[in-house]
């Protein structure tokens, strides 16, 4: 008796052990740039980016994953639920849709529903209560605090609009120009910093 | 009999136990507390005030508080004075880089321009309590009217 118990342990504990290292293991690897910069409609995100503090623009080159702002980290759950969903949705876009028609520079409008705010605070613990940073953010970061939970609610990327991503607008402009009389120049731009990122994963077209 | 009973109690016990220490961990963490407003002027914002200086959609968007910007001004809105452009830039950084934002525009970069490079004061073109206007018009009117470069100025 005791021993089937343990065989039928033992056998429960690895298929879990296995089950947990691929989904780790599958999880980790589909999280930074380089898996979401094979889908070359992600080039001037990923290019701005690289031009920010959070993707290794600094001094000391440390860098956020995507994941890390872009999916919810309150839950494990929500946050392989909605990196899953994310997957099939965006992915069958790319395969069957039509990404070139995605109008990038408008949906910047909606960002405060693909950045969550747990996920800044994962590494910007203590920004809430420090007593650092300057009187203007104390004041405004507090200003969010009041305002948490209610109908009027804000988030990080209400005010910090282009975290992550320095001045987006511009390498968005690259791909897709706002207006038509910069075509030409943004043509230029573009090849330039597809030049400048290629070893990024950055496609130089012809 | 009896013995089966105790190991599923305890089994339960256990498992409660697993569900509910996340959630004391999280009840642990402190709260978000609201802004210390002692000893400081606050100004009860009446409709009537709300309509007479309406903010931008997007300063709207995130409630901000007259006194964020008119600190120290006292509490009454009807004398208010205009605030400096350090003010708007304590929150918009420096020149240089709102300049940066529009960069891709190139020459005509209403922030960064071949006439006035980052030299312009905010309420050249931008006004905060009525509609905004876009100084290049006065010589550029049909590029601005036709938005050729740049869309309506926020």
């Amino acid at each position: 008796m005791k021993l089937k118990l343990f065989i039928f342990l033992s056998i429960g504990i690895g298929i879990g052990l296995i089950f947990s290292l691929v989904t780790y293991y599958g999880l980790h690897k589909t999280s930074d740039q380089k898996f979401c910069v094979i889908c070359h409609e992600m080039d001037p995100m990923v290019v701005a980016y690289r031009e920010d503090v959070h993707g290794g623009a600094g001094k000391l080159g440390a860098s956020a994953k995507c994941v890390d702002c872009h999916l919810p980290h309150d839950n494990i759950l929500k946050y392989i639920y909605t990196k899953a969903r994310n997957g099939v949705v965006e992915g069958s876009i790319h395969l069957f849709g039509d990404p070139s028609k995605i109008d990038w520079i408008e949906k910047r409008a909606h960002r405060e529903s693909f950045v969550f705010d747990d996920g800044c605070l994962e590494c910007h613990g203590n920004l809430l209560s420090t007593q650092t940073s300057s009187k203007q953010a104390q004041k405004m970061h507090k200003h969010y605090q009041s305002l948490k939970g209610t109908d009027k609610e804000i988030h990080c990327a209400s005010c910090h609009i282009d975290a992550g991503h320095q001045n987006m607008r511009n390498t968005l402009n690259y791909y897709t120009p706002e207006f038509e009389i910069m075509k030409e120049q943004m043509k230029e731009k573009k090849s330039e910093i597809q030049e400048k990122y290629q070893h990024y994963g950055i496609q130089k077209e012809k | 009999m009896k013995q089966r009973a105790q190991n599923i109690f305890v089994a339960l016990c256990l498992s409660l136990c697993f569900t509910l220490l996340p959630l004391t961990l999280k009840s642990g963490e402190v709260t978000s507390s609201s802004p210390d407003l002692k000893g400081r002027e606050t100004v009860t914002m009446t409709q009537e005030f709300k309509e007479k200086y309406p903010l931008k959609r997007v300063h709207a968007k995130l409630s901000l508080e007259c006194l964020f910007c008119h600190d120290g001004q006292g509490n009454n809105p009807e004398a208010f004075k205009a605030v400096r452009e350090k003010t708007c830039l304590e929150c918009h950084g420096s020149k240089e880089k709102i300049a940066q934002r529009l960069d891709f525009i190139g020459k005509p970069n209403p922030h960064n321009s071949i006439h006035d490079g980052t030299r312009l004061s905010c309420d050249e073109c931008h006004y905060e309590h009525k509609a905004s206007i876009n100084m290049c018009a006065e010589c550029h009117e049909k590029e601005i009217a036709t938005n050729m470069w740049m869309r309506k100025t926020p």
